[in-house]
């Protein structure tokens, strides 16, 4: 695609000049005159029966104004995932505001507001609960066994779901198998770690409105759960839109026990009331869900799969919440639908445990099976001896094939092989040594591996929100403004649906600005998650813009007497064409449009034109009809030093289809990020609780390590390939998500390359390492 | 008890009741109303915090207001003249080196001591300065060739 002036540019981010001075529109900087601060009372213990809670002190002590216990709180079970309609078949409601049973060791029990937030933490400590202790079960296999604790009332043997697909016959699948490989691969819990706290703040009016602000992915999820859970209607409830937030990474798709207590709060004094997280409440508050995946694959010699068998077991933790949907998730889009086999089957469990609760993370399940699947396809090549790019190339997916998931959807902009190929020659591969060959003791080595099925959004999971909206105005400067209840949670995704904008209505970079607003104002937008902004929102945008043009072109014509279908407009300026010479600016339209009927020029009062008047503006809201598949690919190498284990990553090349760059800049940032995470969740991430009372040991940032600028590697390279997706905004497909559901298992086959020990459970730290090197 | 301490900020003096515990955090974000210092853990541990007092960086979160006085406190807010960014604020719009935004003053913070210091710092000086800032968005990438760009311009 040519002739494009704001796609594809390095366009700044509208947002960065603001927060390098300071950021004033963080969610953690709202404050309300007269405003309340709010503090939670959060259980010690893992599993308890509050059987009595005297609040009398609390309420007592000066400039406390509010303390809610369970007694005051509506007991309507609610699910608190955003993306799908709360009262969903698919989802368990198992949730309630505040309950007189505890499932995690944090969970809250009461909330209290006070004229300042020192004064809440204080009256913490006046409530006295008395608790009956019940028996906690933390492993996921000790959950399962007869006569473990029973977490809820009637979930057998705590099993939460247990979901299941097969294709073919997997019996036979695996008779006609040369070969067979098994093995199981372990994922650790792992926090998103957004630098900005959760944090909210409620205004209830005298009539039960609800106003909240709120560091969130999601503000028409919010609105929904808060009045499902609170019992009002949702009109009631009215989430204004941050600017942005300080990161979500997915654990910003959940209601937090926060918010409907700030309601109920401020409620009961008439006064806003802000709840702010400290970092500890946000590590207990959700977290990546710790799998266990056993993984059988049969091969003919030809090196094709004729059997693939998986089974899953994932720790949902205290409450079902996100499992039964990430669990599915991971199945089709992780484990299964990414490379072809006649024969195939899965099975998984959902366990519900007292650990604390599970939430979204970047990559939704992909990256837990991701490892799983490209570890052992390593082992596969490295026993039998072919090569793992041509080895893939086989099994996977080819462009023109139909879609794996909906063979209604065509592969037909698919570019994994150029991936592979282009990833290949920049990171070296073909001069990649033998594993474990080299003899000094620091080890370099290489690995790679691919995703090669990822989304563009949910079109097609059943019950899951996925339409988008956008408003957009132009203004007598010839300036335009874009709404959208869409969230940019980091990304620069705003910066993006603004050129997007800017291209459809021929506008220069820079002038479409966003405006944030509210759920009472835009149109509903699906939430900020699953890899679908630039392409679901940008598609809403891209409509609204086409809108807002038409009627720009329309009422130009009437101005330029011309035919609407011939002009064109770009860069501001709008032609006939083919007649450069008869222009006006898009702001002169403008001006026009927004004049009054009678006009009192040098002659005197004139009437402009009664058809030329109003507001030019375009409005949309859709859903995308399909669904197209990015394909990756990541190239690593790394350095091992065998006597102390440590592992350095030195270079990542990163590939990745992602049908159109819109913003190099921001596309380049979303994968330097998505390592960083990636690099985390490989070799050091890990959430340790007590195994005794459940306590989170890595609650703060001492404890719990990711990686600094020192761990990155020095040289990261982003490799876009343009497949130009017809169903995308100018072409454009997904790409947030999958640069970090590849690095893990790319860095632990450079492992394997380096030094001849293959780690099958994250993260590979230097202990595992000297097991394996049998150094320990 | 509170007490009335005095603080130079950005080169005005506050008098301002505190507790003998309030950090300096607190006090620039929640009685001064400068909010473009963040917190991020209030543990010494993420570096969003940063501010200058004098010349040195510090985490904001980890220093009582009380030890503060009489010495010259600098906060993101400080930085630049005549409503101009400065250079370092500046690389870091153009770089791309901003996401969420969240980490990026006290990050600024942290690269302008580590250019006051070292004025031409090679990579590993760079990404050694800045460890003890955590960014969960960037990679740190993009942060550090802005480091590089501010230090050449
Ligand atoms: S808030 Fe001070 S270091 Fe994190
Ligand atoms: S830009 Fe988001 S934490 Fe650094």
């Amino acid at each position: 695609m040519t002739n494009m002036n704001v796609v594809g540019k390095r366009v700044l981010r509208q947002d960065a000049f603001e927060k390098v001075v300071g950021g004033k529109g963080f969610p953690v900087n709202v404050r309300l005159p007269g405003m309340l601060h709010g503090k939670l009372l959060r259980s010690p213990y893992p599993h308890a029966r509050i059987v009595r809670m005297d609040t009398a002190r609390a309420e007592q002590m000066p400039g406390v104004k509010a303390v809610i216990t369970p007694a005051d709180v509506p007991q309507i079970p609610y699910n608190p995932i955003f993306f799908m309609p709360v009262t969903s078949a698919g989802l368990v409601r198992d949730m309630l505001i505040l309950s007189d049973t505890v499932r995690f060791a944090g969970q809250p029990v009461a909330a209290i507001a006070a004229i300042s937030a020192a004064i809440a933490e204080q009256a913490l400590q006046m409530i006295e609960v008395d608790y009956e202790e019940l028996p906690a079960v933390f492993d996921p296999d000790e959950a399962t066994r007869d006569g473990a604790p029973e977490i809820h009332a009637g979930v057998k043997n705590n099993i939460s779901d247990t979901p299941s697909f097969a294709i073919g016959d997997i019996e036979a699948g695996f008779r006609e198998a040369d070969h067979i490989f098994e093995g199981t691969y372990e994922t650790p819990r792992v926090h998103t770690c957004y630098m900005e706290p959760r944090v909210c703040v409620a205004d209830t009016d005298t009539n039960g409105h609800i106003t909240i602000y709120s560091s969130i992915q999601h503000l028409f999820g919010l609105r929904e759960r808060m009045a499902y859970a609170l019992g009002l209607s949702v009109s009631q409830v009215k989430v204004v839109q941050p600017p942005y937030i300080g990161g979500g990474f997915g654990s910003k798709l959940d209601m937090v026990y926060a918010e409907p207590l700030a309601a109920l709060l401020s409620a009961r004094t008439r006064r806003p009331v802000r709840i702010k997280h400290t970092r500890y409440e946000d590590f207990i508050t959700n977290a990546r869900h710790p799998m266990k995946v056993y993984l059988k694959t049969g091969i003919r010699k030809d090196g094709t799969f004729c059997a693939r068998y998986a089974r899953t077991q994932c720790d949902t933790s205290a409450y079902a919440s996100q499992g039964p949907v990430v669990i599915m998730v991971h199945a089709h889009y992780g484990l299964m639908l990414g490379y072809r086999s006649p024969h195939l089957k899965w099975e998984g469990k959902v366990v519900l445990t007292n650990n604390i609760p599970g939430g979204a993370f970047r990559g939704y399940g992909a990256p837990q099976a991701c490892f799983a699947v490209e570890s052992q396809i390593d082992e596969i090549c490295e026993e039998l001896g072919f090569d793992p790019i041509e080895f893939r190339l086989k099994n996977t997916p080819r462009r023109g094939d139909p879609h794996p998931f909906n063979p209604e959807w065509k592969l037909d902009t698919y570019a994994l092989d150029e991936c592979l190929a282009r990833g290949a020659e920049r990171i070296g591969w073909s001069q990649r040594a033998r594993a474990g060959s080299s003899s000094s003791t620091k080890k370099r080595g290489i690995g790679m591996a691919a995703h090669p099925l990822w989304v563009s959004g949910c079109v097609g999971f059943p019950d899951i929100y996925e339409h988008s909206g956008a408003i957009i105005k132009l203004n007598v400067d010839g300036t335009a403004n874009l709404s959208s209840a869409t969230m940019d949670i980091g990304s620069g995704q705003n910066t993006v649906l603004c050129q997007i904008a800017a291209e459809e209505l021929g506008l220069a970079d820079g002038a479409v600005l966003m405006s944030p607003g509210s759920t009472d104002t835009l149109p509903f937008d699906a939430p900020t998650h699953a890899s679908r902004g630039t392409y679901s929102s940008g598609n809403a945008v891209k409509v609204a813009a086409a809108a807002a043009k038409k009627r720009l072109l329309e009422v130009a014509a009437v101005i330029m007497e011309a035919n609407a279908d011939d002009l064109e407009v770009c860069n501001g300026v709008i032609t006939v064409k083919g007649s450069p010479a008869r222009s006006m600016s898009v702001a002169d339209v403008v001006k026009r449009a927004e004049s009054p009927y009678m006009v009192i020029g040098e002659q005197g009062p004139a009437p402009t034109v009664l058809e030329e008047k109003g507001t030019i503006m375009g409005l949309s809201s859709l859903a995308p009809s399909t669904n197209p598949s990015p394909a990756v690919a990541e190239f690593v190498e790394v350095e091992v030093d065998t006597e102390t284990g440590q592992v350095k990553v030195l270079r990542a090349v990163y590939a990745h289809d992602l049908g159109r760059v819109i913003n190099p800049a921001a596309a380049e940032g979303q994968v330097e990020g998505g390592l960083q995470q990636g690099i985390g969740f490989a070799l050091m991430e890990n959430m340790l609780f007590d195994p005794e009372s459940g306590a989170c040991l890595t609650s703060d940032f001492l404890d719990y390590k990711m990686p600094t600028a020192v761990e990155m590697p020095r040289h990261i390279e982003s490799i876009f390939i343009e497949s130009n997706e017809p169903s995308g905004p100018f072409g454009a497909k997904s790409l947030a998500e999958a640069c970090l559901i590849v690095p893990a298992p790319a860095i632990a086959n450079a492992i394997y390359n380096a030094t001849g020990a293959r780690i099958r459970s994250l993260p590979i730290t230097p202990e595992k390492i000297l097991k394996a090197l049998g150094k320990l | 008890m509170k007490q009335l301490i005095s603080l130079e900020v950005n080169g005005d003096r506050h008098e301002i009741a505190v507790e003998p515990d309030a950090t300096l955090l607190e006090v620039l974000r929640d009685h001064l109303g400068l909010l473009g210092t963040k917190q991020g853990c209030d543990s010494g541990g993420c570096g969003c915090c940063t501010v200058h007092i004098g010349d040195r960086a510090v985490y904001s979160c980890m220093k009582y207001a009380l030890s503060a006085q009489h010495q010259k406190i600098t906060t993101i807010e400080g930085l630049g003249a005549d409503g101009k960014l400065d250079a370092v604020q500046d690389a870091f719009v153009r770089e791309g080196a901003v996401q969420c935004g969240y980490c990026t003053c006290g990050m600024i913070m942290t690269a302008k001591q580590l250019l006051h210091d070292d004025p031409h710092p090679d990579e590993d000086a760079i990404r050694h300065g800045i460890a003890g800032n955590l960014c969960r968005c960037t990679g740190y990438h993009k942060i550090v060739e802005a480091i590089r760009t501010a230090a050449r311009d």
